[in-house]
Protein backbone atom coordinates (compact mmCIF):
# COMPACT_ATOMS: atom_id res chain seq x y z
CA UNK A 1 0.00 0.00 0.00
CA UNK A 2 1.27 3.44 -1.17
CA UNK A 3 -0.41 5.87 1.36
CA UNK A 4 -3.48 5.66 3.34
CA UNK A 5 -5.74 7.77 1.32
CA UNK A 6 -5.95 11.03 3.51
CA UNK A 7 -2.39 12.89 1.68
CA UNK A 8 -0.25 11.44 4.29
CA UNK A 9 1.89 9.03 3.85
CA UNK A 10 1.88 6.19 6.17
CA UNK A 11 4.80 6.46 9.10
CA UNK A 12 7.72 4.76 7.37
CA UNK A 13 8.51 1.90 9.63
CA UNK A 14 12.32 1.24 9.91
CA UNK A 15 13.72 -1.87 10.30
CA UNK A 16 14.99 -2.77 13.90
CA UNK A 17 18.26 -4.40 14.44
CA UNK A 18 17.70 -6.60 17.85
CA UNK A 19 21.04 -6.94 18.81
CA UNK A 20 21.72 -10.15 20.94
CA UNK A 21 22.04 -9.76 25.05
CA UNK A 22 25.16 -8.78 25.85
CA UNK A 23 27.70 -11.25 25.52
CA UNK A 24 25.71 -13.71 23.20
CA UNK A 25 27.15 -13.80 19.51
CA UNK A 26 24.47 -14.65 16.71
CA UNK A 27 26.92 -15.20 13.92
CA UNK A 28 27.11 -18.72 13.01
CA UNK A 29 29.52 -21.38 14.62
CA UNK A 30 31.97 -23.42 12.68
CA UNK A 31 29.25 -25.94 12.28
CA UNK A 32 25.96 -23.68 11.41
CA UNK A 33 28.42 -22.60 8.34
CA UNK A 34 29.16 -26.03 7.43
CA UNK A 35 25.19 -26.60 7.56
CA UNK A 36 24.13 -23.32 5.51
CA UNK A 37 26.84 -24.70 2.78
CA UNK A 38 25.44 -28.07 2.25
CA UNK A 39 21.95 -26.36 2.48
CA UNK A 40 23.31 -24.14 -0.35
CA UNK A 41 24.63 -26.96 -2.03
CA UNK A 42 21.99 -29.25 -2.23
CA UNK A 43 19.78 -26.12 -3.53
CA UNK A 44 22.15 -25.25 -6.01
CA UNK A 45 22.15 -28.91 -7.14
CA UNK A 46 18.82 -29.12 -7.73
CA UNK A 47 18.77 -26.42 -9.79
CA UNK A 48 21.33 -27.40 -12.30
CA UNK A 49 20.05 -30.62 -12.38
CA UNK A 50 17.26 -29.77 -13.37
CA UNK A 51 18.84 -26.99 -16.24
CA UNK A 52 20.94 -29.73 -17.11
CA UNK A 53 17.73 -32.00 -18.33
CA UNK A 54 16.14 -29.06 -19.57
CA UNK A 55 18.74 -27.85 -22.06
CA UNK A 56 19.00 -31.23 -23.15
CA UNK A 57 15.02 -31.74 -23.68
CA UNK A 58 15.12 -28.36 -25.13
CA UNK A 59 17.99 -29.19 -27.72
CA UNK A 60 16.58 -32.06 -28.83
CA UNK A 61 13.12 -31.02 -28.91
CA UNK A 62 14.25 -28.16 -31.53
CA UNK A 63 16.14 -30.29 -33.52
CA UNK A 64 12.88 -32.47 -34.54
CA UNK A 65 11.29 -29.10 -34.65
CA UNK A 66 13.68 -28.46 -37.55
CA UNK A 67 13.23 -32.13 -39.05
CA UNK A 68 9.59 -30.44 -40.09
CA UNK A 69 11.24 -28.42 -42.57
CA UNK A 70 14.31 -30.76 -43.09
CA UNK A 71 12.77 -34.12 -43.93
CA UNK A 72 15.75 -35.58 -41.79
CA UNK A 73 13.59 -37.21 -38.75
CA UNK A 74 16.33 -40.60 -38.48
CA UNK A 75 19.45 -38.67 -38.49
CA UNK A 76 18.00 -36.56 -36.10
CA UNK A 77 17.03 -38.97 -33.67
CA UNK A 78 20.87 -40.62 -34.16
CA UNK A 79 22.17 -37.11 -33.27
CA UNK A 80 20.37 -36.61 -29.84
CA UNK A 81 21.62 -39.87 -29.03
CA UNK A 82 24.86 -39.72 -30.07
CA UNK A 83 25.45 -36.24 -28.85
CA UNK A 84 23.19 -36.48 -25.72
CA UNK A 85 22.79 -39.87 -24.80
CA UNK A 86 26.07 -41.63 -26.11
CA UNK A 87 25.73 -44.17 -28.33
CA UNK A 88 26.62 -43.91 -32.19
CA UNK A 89 25.38 -47.75 -32.71
CA UNK A 90 21.17 -47.21 -33.57
CA UNK A 91 18.57 -48.54 -35.27
CA UNK A 92 14.79 -47.49 -35.88
CA UNK A 93 11.80 -50.37 -36.41
CA UNK A 94 8.70 -49.71 -37.57
CA UNK A 95 6.67 -52.50 -35.78
CA UNK A 96 3.94 -53.80 -37.41
CA UNK A 97 0.75 -55.12 -34.71
CA UNK A 98 -1.50 -57.23 -36.96
CA UNK A 99 1.44 -59.66 -37.89
CA UNK A 100 3.74 -58.82 -34.57
CA UNK A 101 6.68 -58.23 -36.78
CA UNK A 102 9.68 -55.03 -37.05
CA UNK A 103 11.22 -53.92 -40.16
CA UNK A 104 14.01 -51.94 -39.93
CA UNK A 105 13.43 -48.55 -40.90
CA UNK A 106 16.83 -46.86 -40.38
CA UNK A 107 20.18 -48.12 -38.84
CA UNK A 108 23.22 -45.90 -38.29
CA UNK A 109 26.79 -47.59 -37.08
CA UNK A 110 24.91 -51.24 -36.63
CA UNK A 111 24.94 -54.20 -39.47
CA UNK A 112 21.81 -53.59 -41.00
CA UNK A 113 21.92 -57.22 -42.50
CA UNK A 114 21.97 -58.06 -39.13
CA UNK A 115 18.74 -56.86 -38.37
CA UNK A 116 16.42 -58.20 -40.94
CA UNK A 117 12.40 -58.12 -40.35
CA UNK A 118 12.05 -60.54 -37.55
CA UNK A 119 9.15 -61.59 -35.23
CA UNK A 120 8.85 -59.71 -31.74
CA UNK A 121 9.69 -62.72 -29.66
CA UNK A 122 10.66 -63.38 -26.78
CA UNK A 123 13.15 -60.51 -26.05
CA UNK A 124 13.80 -56.75 -24.99
CA UNK A 125 11.91 -55.83 -28.32
CA UNK A 126 8.84 -58.39 -27.45
CA UNK A 127 8.65 -57.34 -24.18
CA UNK A 128 8.60 -53.31 -25.24
CA UNK A 129 5.82 -54.04 -27.34
CA UNK A 130 4.18 -56.46 -25.33
CA UNK A 131 4.07 -54.25 -22.29
CA UNK A 132 4.07 -50.99 -24.40
CA UNK A 133 6.93 -50.21 -22.12
CA UNK A 134 10.92 -48.81 -23.14
CA UNK A 135 12.99 -51.69 -22.27
CA UNK A 136 16.57 -51.31 -20.37
CA UNK A 137 18.86 -53.72 -20.30
CA UNK A 138 20.89 -52.85 -17.06
CA UNK A 139 17.58 -52.61 -15.27
CA UNK A 140 16.80 -56.08 -16.10
CA UNK A 141 20.39 -57.90 -16.44
CA UNK A 142 18.76 -61.40 -16.17
CA UNK A 143 15.67 -60.78 -18.88
CA UNK A 144 16.14 -63.23 -21.97
CA UNK A 145 17.82 -62.48 -25.00
CA UNK A 146 17.49 -62.98 -28.84
CA UNK A 147 20.80 -63.57 -30.32
CA UNK A 148 20.73 -60.08 -32.28
CA UNK A 149 19.93 -58.52 -28.80
CA UNK A 150 22.90 -59.23 -27.25
CA UNK A 151 24.55 -55.48 -27.34
CA UNK A 152 21.19 -53.71 -27.02
CA UNK A 153 21.53 -51.04 -24.27
CA UNK A 154 17.86 -50.10 -24.82
CA UNK A 155 14.10 -50.79 -26.68
CA UNK A 156 13.03 -47.25 -26.63
CA UNK A 157 9.12 -48.01 -27.94
CA UNK A 158 7.83 -45.02 -30.26
CA UNK A 159 4.03 -44.65 -29.57
CA UNK A 160 1.02 -42.88 -31.33
CA UNK A 161 -2.42 -42.44 -29.36
CA UNK A 162 -0.76 -44.55 -26.58
CA UNK A 163 -0.16 -47.47 -29.41
CA UNK A 164 3.73 -49.24 -30.01
CA UNK A 165 4.35 -47.71 -33.51
CA UNK A 166 8.41 -48.97 -33.65
CA UNK A 167 11.08 -49.21 -31.80
CA UNK A 168 14.54 -47.33 -31.26
CA UNK A 169 16.96 -49.38 -30.56
CA UNK A 170 20.83 -48.15 -28.58
CA UNK A 171 23.04 -50.87 -29.04
CA UNK A 172 26.40 -50.32 -27.35
CA UNK A 173 27.53 -46.99 -25.70
CA UNK A 174 30.33 -45.00 -26.40
CA UNK A 175 33.56 -46.25 -24.76
CA UNK A 176 33.92 -43.18 -22.14
CA UNK A 177 29.76 -43.88 -20.80
CA UNK A 178 29.43 -46.33 -18.46
CA UNK A 179 25.59 -46.34 -18.82
CA UNK A 180 22.55 -44.74 -18.92
CA UNK A 181 22.10 -42.02 -16.36
CA UNK A 182 18.61 -40.23 -15.29
CA UNK A 183 18.78 -37.38 -17.30
CA UNK A 184 19.47 -40.01 -20.18
CA UNK A 185 16.15 -41.85 -19.17
CA UNK A 186 14.12 -38.67 -18.76
CA UNK A 187 14.79 -37.61 -22.91
CA UNK A 188 14.51 -41.27 -23.83
CA UNK A 189 10.92 -40.86 -22.11
CA UNK A 190 10.40 -37.81 -24.10
CA UNK A 191 11.95 -39.55 -27.19
CA UNK A 192 8.93 -41.94 -27.20
CA UNK A 193 6.26 -40.01 -27.84
CA UNK A 194 8.18 -36.84 -29.70
CA UNK A 195 10.49 -39.23 -31.74
CA UNK A 196 6.78 -40.86 -33.12
CA UNK A 197 5.21 -37.98 -33.90
CA UNK A 198 8.13 -36.55 -35.71
CA UNK A 199 8.41 -39.70 -37.43
CA UNK A 200 4.82 -39.83 -38.59
CA UNK A 201 4.74 -36.45 -39.43
CA UNK A 202 7.64 -37.12 -42.30
CA UNK A 203 5.76 -40.35 -43.54
CA UNK A 204 3.16 -38.51 -44.05
CA UNK A 205 4.61 -35.83 -45.71
CA UNK A 206 6.75 -38.41 -47.76
CA UNK A 207 2.86 -39.86 -48.91
CA UNK A 208 1.97 -36.60 -49.73
CA UNK A 209 5.06 -35.97 -52.03
CA UNK A 210 4.39 -39.06 -53.91
CA UNK A 211 1.07 -39.02 -54.46
CA UNK B 1 33.26 -8.39 -16.63
CA UNK B 2 34.76 -8.67 -20.28
CA UNK B 3 32.95 -10.68 -23.15
CA UNK B 4 34.79 -13.69 -24.57
CA UNK B 5 33.78 -14.54 -28.01
CA UNK B 6 33.46 -18.81 -28.30
CA UNK B 7 33.58 -20.01 -31.75
CA UNK B 8 32.01 -23.73 -31.63
CA UNK B 9 32.34 -25.99 -34.51
CA UNK B 10 30.16 -28.96 -34.75
CA UNK B 11 28.40 -30.41 -37.98
CA UNK B 12 25.90 -31.94 -35.78
CA UNK B 13 22.94 -29.05 -34.86
CA UNK B 14 22.20 -31.25 -31.66
CA UNK B 15 25.03 -30.52 -30.53
CA UNK B 16 25.04 -26.79 -31.22
CA UNK B 17 21.90 -26.27 -29.67
CA UNK B 18 22.73 -27.78 -26.50
CA UNK B 19 26.13 -26.17 -26.24
CA UNK B 20 24.35 -22.90 -26.71
CA UNK B 21 22.33 -23.63 -23.93
CA UNK B 22 25.13 -24.50 -21.93
CA UNK B 23 26.69 -21.21 -22.30
CA UNK B 24 23.92 -19.38 -21.79
CA UNK B 25 23.93 -19.76 -18.18
CA UNK B 26 27.40 -17.67 -18.93
CA UNK B 27 25.97 -13.97 -19.88
CA UNK B 28 29.84 -12.75 -20.76
CA UNK B 29 30.01 -15.51 -23.64
CA UNK B 30 29.59 -14.65 -27.44
CA UNK B 31 28.80 -17.63 -29.28
CA UNK B 32 29.80 -18.02 -33.23
CA UNK B 33 29.68 -21.35 -34.59
CA UNK B 34 31.30 -23.26 -37.84
CA UNK B 35 29.75 -26.43 -39.13
CA UNK B 36 33.05 -28.36 -40.50
CA UNK B 37 36.62 -27.55 -40.12
CA UNK B 38 37.29 -25.16 -43.29
CA UNK B 39 34.39 -22.68 -42.12
CA UNK B 40 36.00 -23.15 -39.05
CA UNK B 41 39.69 -22.15 -40.09
CA UNK B 42 38.10 -18.98 -42.28
CA UNK B 43 35.98 -17.75 -39.36
CA UNK B 44 38.65 -17.68 -36.88
CA UNK B 45 41.03 -16.16 -38.86
CA UNK B 46 38.33 -13.69 -39.67
CA UNK B 47 36.53 -12.81 -36.17
CA UNK B 48 40.00 -14.00 -33.82
CA UNK B 49 37.58 -15.27 -30.96
CA UNK B 50 38.97 -16.35 -27.79
CA UNK B 51 38.64 -19.85 -27.67
CA UNK B 52 37.44 -22.61 -30.12
CA UNK B 53 35.54 -25.19 -29.36
CA UNK B 54 35.41 -27.94 -32.06
CA UNK B 55 34.59 -31.36 -32.55
CA UNK B 56 36.81 -33.98 -34.88
CA UNK B 57 34.32 -36.00 -37.34
CA UNK B 58 33.21 -33.38 -39.63
CA UNK B 59 32.87 -33.16 -43.95
CA UNK B 60 34.99 -30.99 -45.62
CA UNK B 61 38.24 -30.56 -43.09
CA UNK B 62 38.18 -32.56 -39.82
CA UNK B 63 38.66 -31.08 -36.58
CA UNK B 64 42.48 -32.78 -36.31
CA UNK B 65 42.81 -31.09 -39.76
CA UNK B 66 41.44 -27.16 -38.94
CA UNK B 67 42.97 -27.78 -35.90
CA UNK B 68 46.80 -28.10 -37.23
CA UNK B 69 45.85 -25.52 -39.68
CA UNK B 70 44.97 -23.13 -36.93
CA UNK B 71 48.31 -23.86 -35.16
CA UNK B 72 50.23 -23.18 -38.27
CA UNK B 73 48.83 -19.89 -38.95
CA UNK B 74 50.58 -17.15 -36.75
CA UNK B 75 47.23 -14.90 -37.06
CA UNK B 76 45.50 -17.86 -34.99
CA UNK B 77 48.22 -20.20 -33.19
CA UNK B 78 47.74 -19.16 -29.80
CA UNK B 79 44.08 -18.98 -29.94
CA UNK B 80 43.32 -22.43 -27.78
CA UNK B 81 41.30 -25.09 -29.37
CA UNK B 82 39.71 -27.59 -26.93
CA UNK B 83 37.99 -31.08 -28.73
CA UNK B 84 34.72 -31.71 -28.36
CA UNK B 85 33.70 -35.46 -29.60
CA UNK B 86 32.48 -38.92 -29.01
CA UNK B 87 35.72 -40.32 -29.96
CA UNK B 88 37.46 -41.23 -26.41
CA UNK B 89 39.65 -43.72 -27.99
CA UNK B 90 43.14 -43.13 -26.44
CA UNK B 91 43.97 -42.99 -29.97
CA UNK B 92 42.22 -40.08 -30.88
CA UNK B 93 43.02 -38.32 -28.05
CA UNK B 94 46.63 -38.74 -28.88
CA UNK B 95 46.04 -37.35 -32.30
CA UNK B 96 44.13 -34.84 -30.47
CA UNK B 97 47.07 -33.60 -28.99
CA UNK B 98 49.69 -34.09 -31.59
CA UNK B 99 47.31 -31.74 -34.06
CA UNK B 100 48.02 -29.41 -31.16
CA UNK B 101 44.81 -28.88 -29.00
CA UNK B 102 45.36 -27.54 -25.67
CA UNK B 103 42.57 -30.08 -24.27
CA UNK B 104 40.38 -32.61 -24.95
CA UNK B 105 36.65 -33.61 -24.21
CA UNK B 106 34.22 -36.29 -24.82
CA UNK B 107 30.89 -36.56 -25.00
CA UNK B 108 28.11 -36.36 -24.19
CA UNK B 109 29.26 -33.07 -22.66
CA UNK B 110 29.09 -32.65 -18.84
CA UNK B 111 28.05 -29.06 -18.78
CA UNK B 112 29.92 -28.06 -15.31
CA UNK B 113 33.29 -29.75 -16.44
CA UNK B 114 33.08 -27.80 -20.10
CA UNK B 115 31.96 -24.77 -18.11
CA UNK B 116 34.89 -24.88 -15.04
CA UNK B 117 37.50 -25.92 -18.83
CA UNK B 118 36.19 -22.82 -20.33
CA UNK B 119 36.70 -20.77 -17.15
CA UNK B 120 40.50 -21.79 -16.68
CA UNK B 121 41.19 -20.65 -20.42
CA UNK B 122 39.24 -17.55 -20.05
CA UNK B 123 39.11 -16.37 -17.08
CA UNK B 124 35.23 -15.13 -15.17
Amino acid sequence: MIGNGNGHRPPVKTPRRIEPAHGISIAPTGADDLRLRVQQLSLREQLERNHFLLERLNASSARLIQTLENGDVFEAIAEIVANLIGSEEVAIFDYRPADETFSLAWSWGVEAGDLQPFESGAGMFGRAVHQGLSQFRERQPDAALLPFEKNLTACVVLKSSREVVGVIAIFGLLPQKNGLEWADYELLKFLETYAAVAIQFQRLQEKQVAS
Amino acid sequence: MSTKKILLVDDSCTARLVNRMIFSQKTNYVLISAVDGKEAVERAQREKPDLILMDIVMPRMTGLEACRALKKDKETEKIPVILLTTRGEEQYVQEGYASGCSDYLTKPVNDVELLDLLKAYLGE
